[in-house]
């Protein structure tokens, strides 16, 4: 068989267990619990929160993020083996949400990491967040969730706009 | 109130004492108010008033045994004035005003720990004074960051 055909099926028996990092540094948190548990059950889909980076799958971005957060979310993603996706959740990492104009607050988390999926509300309810992952292996199984390749690919990119935020706009060039 | 009689001032807003002091003041009362039954420092919070030119101090404190809560504010100069320390007395002061210093500028003579505290690298000025202009920070910072376009995968 050809890789193309090998990593067809290696997509579809992955898109069934996802193992999720929650970096619940936001409000999303709260509606975790509930899909985690017995109510919302999402381990029937085959998701399972997973308590470290280096075997998790979908690194999902609960909430809002300031500058010294967006450090330690790299960190973890870096450590993510590949294929890696991630899920901006809620309204914050898309455009900053109600923290739009604060001093410390990343407003689009897609100029620091790739975004596979993005999942709005304020807060997305948790059938929102199992559609959301519905979506996502879908994406997967078409093999159109490729955020990691596009990480690798636009690595200098991605790590410049990283500092200019770190550095809070004041970078020599 | 308890706390009147003890201080001997000081007006009652919305069931709370409120005592507008000198800052040389302030060592005095929280001392006389600690010996007498208010333990609990609640907190210090700051108030920039930019009309004024002033900053507003006020310190809070609150009694288990009279369920009293008393606010001591003082004034201090924006620019150019110093606040004395006053960690000795209670130490979680040393970190309220680590925090002032951080969000307003605000120098306290005597605290040894003004050390960078929630904010990492930060190169312009406090951010919670009410002349930083938040909307242009956002503008010239992070919104003048370019995404990241690929010529296979767009943005």
């Amino acid at each position: 068989m050809k890789y193309e055909e090998w990593s067809k099926i290696s997509r579809i028996a992955s898109k069934k267990s996802l193992w999720i990092l929650h970096f619940c540094t936001g409000c999303g948190a709260i509606e975790m619990p509930p899909v985690m548990t017995s109510r919302f059950d999402m381990e029937r889909f085959g998701m399972a929160p997973m308590a470290t980076p280096r075997q998790a799958d979908v690194l999902l971005i609960t909430g809002y993020l300031t500058v010294k957060t967006l450090k330690r979310v790299i960190q973890v993603y870096e450590q993510m083996q590949d294929p890696k996706y991630v899920v901006a959740f809620g309204s914050c990492p898309i455009n900053g949400g109600m923290y739009w104009d604060s001093y410390n607050t990343i407003n689009q988390l897609d100029k620091y990491l790739p975004v596979d999926l993005y999942l709005a509300g304020c807060m997305p309810r948790p059938e929102g967040i199992i559609n959301a992952m519905m979506e996502l292996m879908e994406m997967i199984e078409k093999g159109e969730a490729r955020g990691w390749e596009k990480y690798r690919k636009n690595y200098e990119k991605y790590k410049k706009n990283q500092e200019m935020a770190f550095k809070f706009g004041k970078v020599e060039e | 109130m308890k706390a009147k009689e003890i201080i001997g001032r000081g007006e009652e807003v919305h069931g709370r004492l409120y005592v507008k002091v000198e800052k040389q003041e302030v060592r005095e009362l929280i001392k006389t108010l600690k010996e007498n039954k208010f333990q609990h420092f609640v907190m210090l919070s700051c108030i920039d008033w930019i009309d004024d030119g002033e900053f507003e101090l006020i310190y809070h404190l609150w009694s288990y045994e009279y369920r009293e809560h008393v606010m001591i504010s003082t004034r201090i100069k924006r620019e150019g004035e110093e606040m004395e320390s006053l960690h000795d007395l209670f130490p979680q002061i040393e970190t309220y005003e680590r925090e002032i210093k951080e969000m307003y500028g605000v120098n306290f003579i005597g605290n040894e720990r003004l050390t960078p505290f929630f904010l990492e690298g930060w190169p312009h000025m406090p951010p919670m004074r009410k002349d930083f202009d938040s909307k242009k920070f956002i503008k010239d910072v992070f919104e003048s960051i370019p995404p990241v376009e690929d010529e296979d995968e767009g943005i």
